[in-house]
């Protein structure tokens, strides 16, 4: 069966599309992660534009966010003050995101943008995970314990000014990072149609040092907000948000995901973080090899975007 | 009743020129006066239709098939099925401007360097005839009714040509053609676009893929004779989004903001039904 997308402007198979979603859910469910790194690129790549694909790609992440962030603040997993500055930091970063889009868009630049987003944080984040991963992974075969949070520690984030105090994270800390970190991670979000959990997790385990039971949950609590108000942003600014192929991801990946954390369950957690690691590697060669290998086609068409810069 | 009258005036002042064309035995009940064959001498033209005067772009929106059919009147031609006409139909869509970019290797990365705006290239371009085109015409008659890929009109807006030579320039038009080519919007109906049933009645069929960009499509039939042209015909049809597929594109580009409002909900109500189905533990 297929389907016309409204804002795509394209008939799509939706067959396809529900299985595209379902296995980007899967792959989310059992690695826990958000999965618009996988999706946006694989949007892209079956032939929606790529302005359409990234604000798309905010919807779904936003509805595939919100029903984890509410449990874990149900849960009491949530520093709601340390979540209210990455959301203030976010909204501001999806801004400044949302508006360089527009300017790129019509300068003709976004998808060189997006490519090169993709291979810098993807490669980074990847190679990261893989070098630590492979140290647990020895490490654990050699019957030595893994490493746990080390308490106390001090680094050049505790001396910057506007100090506050973040009760559930037990932490007295300059809100200028998390305001930073919020402000990346939102500016990322707009650009790429990402959540951006994996640059944020990994921001504030190391450089906040926030403890780990409150992470995910303070970091589903910002990428609910932040991508509400980028979903919003984009389809005023952009006009690149398709609530149909919206639909279409979000009902297969809300099936997926179920089998994901099923398969998940049986498989430990080193094991997961390098399969991980191994796939956001994989993603990032891809896309930097289409950047490199010289063209098929050195030539694109596209409309002329009015408005001015 | 204009032609009826034209038909007698022209019966009544008629030189009876080509036999051939009389000898042709006239079968079943003797016609009235007024429906006698036109005369020879009254200059052949062409008319023509398009099936549909409308085509909907709706949700399921797959592509449509339009027949664009007409009739030579005062046809002269000495037997059936065609052969003595050439007749080449135009289907156009609507022009928009275009900017064409040019990737080149900048340290290692293809980027896009250079560009191109054409103020108006036409969206969608199919060709049908009776025999290939360039057997049809030459390529000047071809340039002047933009028949053909190479002959469509295709300007660079204004200050957007900077520098370029000429053959520079070639390829972005080229490049556009290609590129649109691939995208099944510029065809070449194969052999056989156009075909006569009977000495004056033709039809052609075009495919209008599912991707045609929306925006009133002209369908342009030339008479051809002896590589020239020797009559013309406009016709013309809508094709416009409507249903859900209307109310939702259009309430995105106009009511921007309540769209993007409804799109957080829409994604926040469905996240939160779908797990409550599904009644998962989140991680």
């Amino acid at each position: 069966m297929n389907i016309y997308l409204p804002i795509a402007e394209m008939s799509v198979n939706v067959a396809l599309f529900l299985g595209l979603g379902s296995a980007v859910g899967f792959l989310s469910g059992l690695f826990g992660v958000g999965g618009g790194f996988l999706l946006t690129p694989l949007l892209i790549f079956m032939g929606v534009p790529s302005a359409v694909a990234v604000g798309t790609g905010s919807m779904q992440i936003l509805a595939s966010s919100v029903s984890g962030a509410i449990a874990q603040y149900r849960r009491n997993n949530v520093d709601v003050k340390m979540g209210a500055v990455l959301v203030i930091g976010g909204v501001i970063g999806s801004v400044i995101g949302v508006s360089l889009m527009k300017i790129l868009r019509q300068a003709g630049q976004f998808d060189l943008f997006v490519s090169l987003s993709y291979v810098t944080f993807l490669g980074a984040v990847g190679a990261l995970m893989m070098i630590e991963s492979l140290g647990t992974l020895r490490r654990s075969k050699s019957g030595q314990p893994s490493s746990v949070r080390k308490t106390g520690q001090h680094s050049w984030v505790h001396g910057l000014p506007f100090k506050m105090r973040f009760h559930r994270s037990k932490l007295y800390i300059s809100a200028v990072p998390p305001a930073m970190i919020g402000a990346f991670v939102g500016f990322m979000a707009a650009i790429m149609g990402v959540g951006g959990g994996f640059v944020m997790v990994p921001a504030m385990i190391y450089l906040l040092r926030v403890p780990t039971s409150v992470v995910i949950g303070t970091s589903l609590f910002q990428i609910v907000f932040v991508m509400a108000v980028t979903t919003l942003l984009q389809a005023m600014q952009n006009k690149a948000v398709d609530v149909v192929l919206a639909l279409v991801l979000i009902l297969g990946g809300v099936i997926g995901a179920q089998f994901g954390a099923a398969a998940g369950g049986r498989l430990k957690g080193e094991q997961l973080r390098f399969m991980l690691a191994a796939l956001v590697l994989l993603v990032c060669l891809r896309i930097g090899w289409d950047l490199m290998a010289k063209p098929a086609e050195i030539y694109s068409i596209g409309p002329v975007l009015g408005g001015g810069f | 009743m204009q032609r009826l009258l034209a038909c007698l005036l022209a019966t009544v002042i008629a030189v009876p020129a080509l036999a051939q064309d009389r000898a042709t035995p006239r079968l079943g009940p003797v016609s009235p006066p007024a429906a006698q064959p036109p005369s020879p001498v009254q200059k052949p033209t062409v008319e023509a239709d398009i099936s549909t005067r409308s085509l909907e772009v709706t949700t399921g929106f797959t592509g449509h098939e339009i027949i664009v059919f007409g009739a030579v009147d005062n046809s002269q031609a000495p037997q059936e099925h065609g052969g003595y006409y050439d007749v080449v139909v135009v289907v156009e869509g609507t022009p928009f401007p275009v900017v064409v970019r040019k990737k080149s290797d900048v340290a290692g990365v293809w980027i896009n360097t250079s560009s191109v705006t054409f103020a108006s290239v036409p969206s969608y371009y199919a060709i049908a005839s009776t025999r290939p085109i360039e057997e049809i015409a030459g390529p000047p008659v071809l340039e002047r009714h933009a028949i053909g890929f190479q002959h469509i009109k295709m300007t660079p807006a204004a200050g957007s040509r900077g520098i370029l030579k000429d053959y520079e320039l070639a390829a972005y038009r080229t490049a556009v053609i290609r590129l649109k080519k691939a995208q099944n919007l510029y065809v070449i109906q194969p052999k056989d676009g156009v075909t006569f049933t009977g000495r004056s009645l033709f039809r052609s069929t075009i495919a209008l893929p599912a991707n045609v960009p929306v925006g009133p499509l002209v369908a342009r039939t030339y008479l051809f004779r002896n590589g020239e042209v020797i009559s013309a015909h406009i016709a013309r049809v809508t094709l416009q989004r409507a249903g859900i597929e209307r109310l939702v594109h259009n309430f995105a580009f106009v009511y921007s903001m309540s769209y993007g409002l409804i799109a957080v909900l829409i994604a926040v109500a469905s996240g939160l039904l779908a797990s409550a189905y599904f009644r998962r533990q989140p991680a």
